[in-house]
C-alpha cells in the first residue's frame, strides 16, 4: 500500500513541474549559485537583479515587464543540462549564462535546441566554436586572455624562471595552454609545466620544486582559492612567488585567503568597468545598495541592457528576430560597446594585465 | 545484544520530557560550534558572529521533534501490537507471496505510466528529461544489481564502465563516424572487457578490500581521462558527439542534400521534442532489455550460482564451482550494462567530460541497489526515481536540496534496513511450498 | 640530495595527518566492520570548529601560542567527539545487525548531510585564518637548495607520534583497551563477559573523532585555509592508507598513512604531478595482490 502511494506522489510530482505561465517576458540567468564558486554566481545574482529593476523601472522591453529566473546548476555539467531544461520549460526568451564553460557547454546545446538566446561570460573557445547560431560570448576568451596574459610575462620577466600551471579544469588547463604557448612564442620557455588537483590542500611538493627549480613566477590557469593556498604555503616555505592568473582572480576572497601575500597576484580581465565613465551612475547605484560591482556584477548587468537593446533593435522577442538583430548591432552597455563577430564572439575583447595591491585590484602600472 | 530494548510500560510524561531535554541537551553541544556561532568576513579578516536565537530555535525544533518522534513511535507500536493481537498472524510465507504479488503488479502499472509518459507530457522538456535520467539510473542499477546484489561484490567505482561506454562511443563517433547502433555493441563489449581486465586480478581479494580497490580503479580511469588530453580531450571532455538517429533519420530542422529528416519524412512539424522523446523511448527500450537479460541470467546455472556465491563462497567452494570465473562473469556482465548505459548518456548528453564520472556518481548508484533492497529489481526502479526526483523536487528549497538528499538517504536506511523492496529470496527454490508452490514455479 | 630531504619532510607531514585520519577508519572498521564514510567530514567539521576558535581568540586578544594551541584543540576535540557520538548514534546504531552494505549507505548519506549542514551554516566560502606558527629551522642549507622544516610541520610530526605512542598504550594496557579488543574479536561473547558493547562502540567513535579533530586543527594550523569541501579527498585517501596498512591494524594505518603521503610527495616531486593519485591506487592495488589483507593485517581465517 505504502509503496502504491510513494509511487501515486512520483507521478504526481512529474505532473507539478508542467504549465509554466507566461506573464511577463521572462529572461534567466544560470551559474553557481551554491557549491565551491558560490560567490560568483552572487555576483551574477545581483547584477542581473539591478539590471531588471533598472529596465522595469524604464517601462520593461517593447512595454512588457522583465521577469527574472534564477538556475542553479553548482558548475555540474549534468545538473546544468537539467537546469536549461527546467528553464525552457519556463518559456524564457534570453539565458545570460551559465558561468563555469564545462556547464554553458551542454546547456547551450539545449538553449540551440529550444531557440532560446544565450549571452555567457564562459571563457573556454569552445562555447562559440561548436558553432551554434544562438550562443553569443560578452567576455573575451581563454586563448585571447591567454596571449595578454603570456605576453605580459614574456615582456617583463624575461629573467625570471616561469613554471605554468593548471588545475585540469576545462577552463584552467585551456587558459594554461595558451599561456605556455604565448610565452614560447615570445621567446620565454617556460621552466616547468605541472597540473594539480583542484580541491586538495597539500602544494609543499609542487612549491620544493618551485624552488629546486628556482622557479619564482607561475602562470596559474585556475581558481583563486588554489593560487591563496599555494602563496601561503610559498611565502611559509620562504619563497617570493608572483603569480600570473585569469579573470578567476577577481574574486576578492583571494585576498582574505591569501592575506598580504596577494599582493603578488597578477591577472587578465576585460578593462574595468567601474572606471568606464558610462558606467559610472550604474556603479553609484550598486555601491549606494552596498553592493560592491566588482567581477561578473557588471556583466550580468550588461547583459541584461543587450538584451534591452536587441529586443528594442529587432522590435520583437521572436527568436529569428533576435539573433538577427544581435549580430547586426552595436550595442551600448556598462562594460563599453558590445558588437559581434560571425562566430558569436566579441569583436574587440580587450584584456588587461591587473595587480592586487592591498585589497583593491587596478591596472598594472 | 545490540538492538534496542524499548521500555514495555507506557513512557509517563516525565520521562518523556526528559528523554527529549536530553535529546535537546545533545543538539545544543552539536550546535554551538555550527549554529550558534559562525565566523564572516570582514574587511578581509574573520570575526565571529553569533547567532543564540537561531541556536535557541534550534534546540526548541529538537526538543519538539524528539517529543513528536517518541510519541508516534509509540502509537505505531500499540498498533502493531493491536493488530498481531486481533488478526491470525499470516505466515512468512504468505506475506513474501503478497509482497510479491503486489510488486509484480506495481511493475506493470510503472511500466504502464512509463510508456505512457512522453504521450501525456508531449510538449513538456522537463519531464521526458528528468524521466529519461531516472531511466539511465534504472539501467545503471540493474546493472551494479547484477555485481552487488545478485553476486555479492562490493563494487565502489562502477562509474569507471559507465565513462569506458561513454567515452569509447564519443571517440567512435566523432573520430571515426561510427553511428549510433554500431558503436553501441562495440563499446558494451569493451566496457565488459575492462571488467574482466579489473576483475582478474582482484577478484580473490574479499570484502571491503575489493571496494577499496574497484575504488581506486574508478579514480584512475578518471585521472587517466583529465590527463590524457590527445585521447580523451582532457578536462575539456568531448563535445558535438552525434545524436542518434532514427533508422538513419535524422532529428534536425533540415537535413544534408539526399537525406530526410525524421519530421520531414513523417510529415511532421518539425519540433525538438521528437528528439527527446525518441531518446526517452530508446533508453526505455534498453532499460527492458536490461531487465528481461538480467531477469533470463538469474534463472540460467550462472545467475544460481551468483546468488549462491553471494550466500556463501566457502559452500560455493566446497561444491567444485570455479569462484573466480563466477565473479568474473558478473563483473564483467555488470560493466558491460554500465557500458551500454554510458554509450546512452553519451549519445544523449552530446557533451561529456570527466566531470560526470566521479566517485559521487559510483556513490549513488550504489545508494539505489542498496536502498531498493539488493537483488530487487524493482526496488531499483523505485530508489532510482526517488533519489533522482528528490533533488529536483528540491530545486525549490534552493540551498536544502542537497541537505534533504543526505538526510534522506539515512532515513530511508534506517527506516527500512534492507531497502525499500527488501525480500530476499533466492530466485529459484527447491520446492518449498508445498505443492501449490510448486504449480506457481511452474506457471512462471 | 637536499631537495629529496625536503619532499621526504614534505611526505612525512602529509602522512602523519592521513595517518591520524586513518586511524579513525581503522577503528571503527576494526570494531563494526564498516567503512564509516563519514569519518573525513567528521574531521571538515573540526577543521571548521578550530577556525572558529582561533577566530575568537585572536579577538580576545590571546597571543601566547601554546595557550592558544591548547585551548582550540580542547574545544576542537571536545566538540568533535560530540559528532562522532552522534553521527554513531543516530544513522548507525539503528543499522547494527542488518546486511553489510545497510551502514554504507548511511554513512555516504550522512557524509552529504555533514558537507551541506556546514555549507548552510557557516557558508560555501573559504575560511582563512591569518598564520598561526610562522618561520622554522634551516636544517641544510646547500648554495642550491635550502631545506626548511617549519614550525607546524614539526608540531604535525611531533603530535601525530605521541597520540600514536599514547594510543598503543591504551590499547594494549588500560581495560577499555581490552573492551575494545575483546568487541574486536566477538561483540556476543564480550556482551556475555560483562563489556557494553554499545557504550564501547560509542566511545571508539569519540576517539576516532577525537584524533580527526587533532588531524583538524593540525590542518588549519598548517594550510590556514578550510572550507566545507576538505574532507571529502583527504577521507579518501586516509581510507586508501588504512586498508593499505592492513583495515583493523593501528600501526598498519599510522604505516598507510606514511606511505601515501610519502608516494604523493616523490611521484610530485619526480614524476609527472598529475598522475599522482594513479600512482597511490596503483601501488594499493599490487600491494593487495600479493598481500590480500593489507601490510599489516592479519590474514582472515576463515571458518565453516
Amino acid at each position: 500500500m505504502k509503496k502504491q502511494t510513494l509511487l501515486a506522489a512520483a507521478l504526481l510530482a512529474l505532473g507539478g513541474f508542467s504549465g509554466a505561465a507566461l506573464a511577463d517576458l521572462t529572461v534567466a540567468i544560470a551559474g553557481p549559485m551554491t557549491g565551491q564558486y558560490a560567490s560568483a554566481g552572487d555576483q551574477i545574482r545581483k547584477g542581473a537583479e539591478m539590471a531588471i529593476a533598472d529596465i522595469n523601472a524604464r517601462g520593461g522591453v517593447l512595454g512588457q515587464k522583465l521577469k527574472l529566473e534564477v538556475g542553479d546548476d553548482a558548475c555540474d555539467p549534468k545538473q546544468a543540462v537539467s537546469v536549461a531544461n527546467t528553464m525552457v520549460n519556463k518559456g524564457i526568451v534570453y539565458m545570460h549564462g551559465h558561468w563555469c564553460s564545462s556547464s554553458t557547454i551542454p546547456a547551450s546545446d539545449v538553449y540551440a535546441d529550444a531557440d532560446i538566446l544565450v549571452a555567457t561570460v564562459s571563457t573556454n573557445p569552445q562555447v562559440t566554436e561548436r558553432g551554434l547560431p544562438n550562443v553569443f560570448r560578452i567576455m573575451g576568451r581563454d586563448d585571447q586572455q591567454g596571449l595578454v596574459a603570456g605576453g605580459y610575462i614574456a615582456d617583463n620577466f624575461k629573467d625570471r624562471k616561469v613554471a605554468v600551471v593548471d588545475d585540469k579544469s576545462a577552463y584552467g588547463k585551456g587558459l594554461a595552454d595558451e599561456m605556455a604557448k604565448a610565452m614560447s612564442d615570445k621567446g620565454l620557455k617556460p621552466s616547468l609545466r605541472e597540473s594539480i588537483t583542484a580541491g586538495e590542500r597539500d602544494y609543499s611538493s609542487l612549491i620544493a620544486k618551485f624552488k629546486q627549480a628556482g622557479v619564482d613566477v607561475m602562470a596559474f590557469g585556475g581558481y583563486h582559492t588554489e593560487v591563496a593556498l599555494i602563496l601561503r604555503q610559498a611565502q611559509a616555505a620562504g619563497l617570493q612567488l608572483t603569480v600570473m592568473g585569469g579573470d578567476t582572480m577577481t574574486n576578492a576572497e583571494l585576498v582574505t585567503a591569501a592575506g598580504p601575500a596577494a599582493d603578488n597576484v597578477l591577472f587578465t580581465f576585460s578593462p574595468d568597468a567601474r572606471k568606464n565613465p558610462d558606467a559610472a551612475p550604474v556603479v553609484e547605484k550598486f555601491r549606494a545598495a552596498k553592493v560592491e560591482p566588482e567581477g561578473y556584477v557588471l556583466y550580468a548587468y550588461a547583459a541584461m541592457q543587450l538584451f534591452e537593446q536587441v529586443a528594442t533593435a529587432a522590435n520583437s522577442t521572436k527568436y529569428a528576430d533576435l539573433e538577427k538583430a544581435m549580430r547586426g548591432g552595436n550595442f551600448k552597455t556598462v562594460i563599453g560597446d558590445l558588437a559581434f563577430g560571425p562566430k558569436g564572439d566579441l569583436n574587440v575583447p580587450g584584456f588587461v594585465v591587473y595587480r592586487w595591491q592591498g585589497g583593491q585590484y587596478d591596472y598594472v602600472k | 545484544m545490540s538492538t534496542v530494548v524499548f521500555a514495555r510500560h507506557a513512557m509517563t510524561a516525565a520521562e518523556r520530557l526528559r528523554d527529549a531535554g536530553w535529546v535537546a541537551f545533545v543538539g545544543f553541544i552539536l550546535g554551538v560550534p555550527l549554529i550558534g556561532l559562525t565566523t564572516v568576513d570582514v574587511g578581509g579578516r574573520l570575526a565571529v558572529n553569533t547567532r543564540f536565537g537561531l541556536l535557541a530555535a534550534t534546540v526548541a525544533a529538537v526538543f519538539a521533534g524528539r517529543l513528536l518522534l517518541r510519541w508516534g513511535l509509540d502509537q505505531a507500536r500499540e498498533r502493531k501490537q493491536a493488530r498481531s493481537a486481533a488478526g491470525a498472524p499470516a505466515s512468512a510465507d504468505e506475506r513474501a507471496q503478497g509482497a510479491q504479488k503486489v510488486v509484480t503488479v506495481l511493475g506493470w502499472i510503472a511500466l504502464g505510466a512509463a510508456v505512457a509518459l512522453p504521450i501525456f507530457y508531449s510538449d513538456n522538456r522537463y519531464v521526458v528529461d528528468t524521466a529519461t535520467t531516472v531511466l539511465i539510473y534504472v539501467m545503471l542499477g540493474w546493472g551494479l544489481n547484477v555485481v552487488v546484489g545478485l553476486a555479492g561484490l562490493l563494487d565502489l567505482g562502477y562509474v569507471a564502465f559507465y565513462a569506458v561506454g561513454a567515452y569509447s562511443y564519443a571517440l567512435l563517433s566523432t573520430q571515426y563516424g561510427w553511428s549510433f547502433w554500431e558503436a553501441l555493441p562495440v563499446s558494451g563489449a569493451l566496457a565488459a572487457g575492462f571488467g574482466i581486465l579489473l576483475g582478474y586480478p582482484i577478484l580473490r581479494l574479499r570484502g571491503d578490500y575489493l571496494a577499496i580497490v574497484t575504488l581506486g580503479f574508478g579514480e584512475i580511469i578518471r585521472v587517466i581521462l583529465v590527463n590524457w588530453t590527445e585521447f580523451s580531450g582532457g578536462p575539456n571532455g568531448i563535445s558535438s558527439i552525434p545524436r542518434p538517429s532514427f533508422f538513419g533519420l535524422d532529428f534536425a530542422r533540415s537535413a544534408p542534400e539526399g537525406e530526410q529528416t525524421f519530421a520531414g519524412f513523417f510529415g511532421l512539424d518539425f519540433s525538438p521534442m521528437h528528439r527527446l522523446i525518441f531518446l526517452y523511448y530508446l533508453i526505455l527500450v534498453l532499460a527492458l532489455l536490461t531487465h528481461a537479460f538480467v531477469s533470463r541470467l538469474r534463472k540460467l546455472p550462472v545467475g544460481r550460482a551468483w546468488e549462491a556465491l553471494r550466500e556463501d563462497e566457502i559452500a560455493c567452494r566446497a561444491m567444485g564451482m570455479n569462484t573466480t570465473n563466477i565473479k568474473l562473469s558478473a563483473f564483467a556482465i555488470g560493466a558491460m550494462l554500465g557500458g551500454f548505459a554510458g554509450v546512452f548518456f553519451a549519445a544523449r548528453q552530446g557533451f561529456i567530460s570527466p566531470e560526470s564520472f566521479t566517485f559521487a556518481e559510483s556513490a549513488i548508484i550504489l545508494a539505489i541497489v542498496v536502498l531498493g533492497g539488493m537483488g530487487s529489481q524493482m526496488g531499483v526502479v523505485l530508489a532510482a526515481t526517488l533519489l533522482v526526483l528528490i533533488p529536483e523536487f528540491g530545486r525549490n528549497f534552493a540551498e536544502y536540496r542537497m541537505l534533504l538528499f543526505g538526510a534522506a538517504m539515512v532515513l530511508i536506511m534506517i527506516w527500512k534496513p534492507g531497502g525499500l523492496l527488501s525480500h530476499r529470496e533466492p530466485t529459484v527454490r527447491l520446492n518449498p511450498l508445498g505443492r501449490a508452490g510448486a504449480a506457481r514455479e511452474a506457471a512462471r | 640530495m637536499a631537495y629529496a630531504l625536503q619532499q621526504l619532510i614534505n611526505g612525512l607531514t602529509l602522512g602523519a595527518m592521513y595517518g591520524l585520519i586513518a586511524i579513525g577508519y581503522t577503528m571503527v572498521y576494526g570494531i563494526i566492520g564498516m567503512i564509516n564514510f563519514a569519518h573525513g567530514d567528521i574531521f571538515m567539521v573540526s577543521a571548521f570548529i578550530a577556525v572558529t576558535a582561533f577566530t575568537l581568540l585572536a579577538a580576545a586578544d590571546v597571543t601566547s601560542i601554546p595557550l592558544a594551541l591548547s585551548f582550540v584543540l580542547i574545544v576542537a576535540i571536545f566538540f568533535t567527539s560530540a559528532y562522532g557520538w552522534a553521527v554513531e548514534r543516530t544513522a548507525y546504531r539503528p543499522l547494527r545487525g542488518s546486511t553489510r552494505l545497510a551502514p554504507l549507505i548511511s554513512a555516504i548519506g550522512m557524509s552529504i548531510f555533514l558537507q551541506n549542514t556546514v555549507q548552510l551554516t557557516q557558508g560555501a566560502r573559504v575560511k582563512p585564518i591569518p598564520p598561526v606558527l610562522e618561520g622554522g629551522l634551516v636544517l641544510w642549507d646547500t648554495p642550491a637548495f635550502a631545506v626548511q622544516i617549519s614550525w607546524s610541520q614539526m608540531l604535525i610530526i611531533v603530535t601525530t607520534v605521541t597520540l600514536m605512542v599514547a594510543f598503543t598504550w591504551m590499547i594494549t594496557q588500560t581495560p577499555f583497551g581490552r573492551q575494545q579488543r575483546s568487541c574486536e574479536q566477538d561483540r556476543t561473547m564480550a556482551a556475555l563477559l560483562g563489556v557494553n558493547v554499545d557504550r564501547t562502540i560509542s566511545l571508539t567513535f569519540m576517539l576516532g573523532a577525537a584524533l580527526a579533530a587533532v588531524a583538524g586543527v593540525m590542518v588549519t594550523v598548517y594550510y590556514g585555509v578550510v572550507d566545507f569541501f576538505i574532507g571529502f579527498l583527504v577521507g579518501i585517501k586516509a581510507f586508501t592508507a588504512a586498508v593499505l596498512g592492513g583495515i583493523g591494524s593501528l600501526p598498519g594505518a599510522m604505516l598507510g598513512g606514511l606511505l601515501i603521503g610519502l608516494i604523493e610527495s616523490f611521484w610530485a616531486a619526480y614524476l609527472w604531478a598529475e598522475y599522482k593519485d594513479v600512482a597511490t591506487f596503483g601501488i594499493l592495488c599490487l600491494v593487495l595482490m600479493l598481500r590480500p589483507s593489507g601490510l599489516l593485517g592479519r590474514p582472515e581465517v576463515e571458518k565453516v
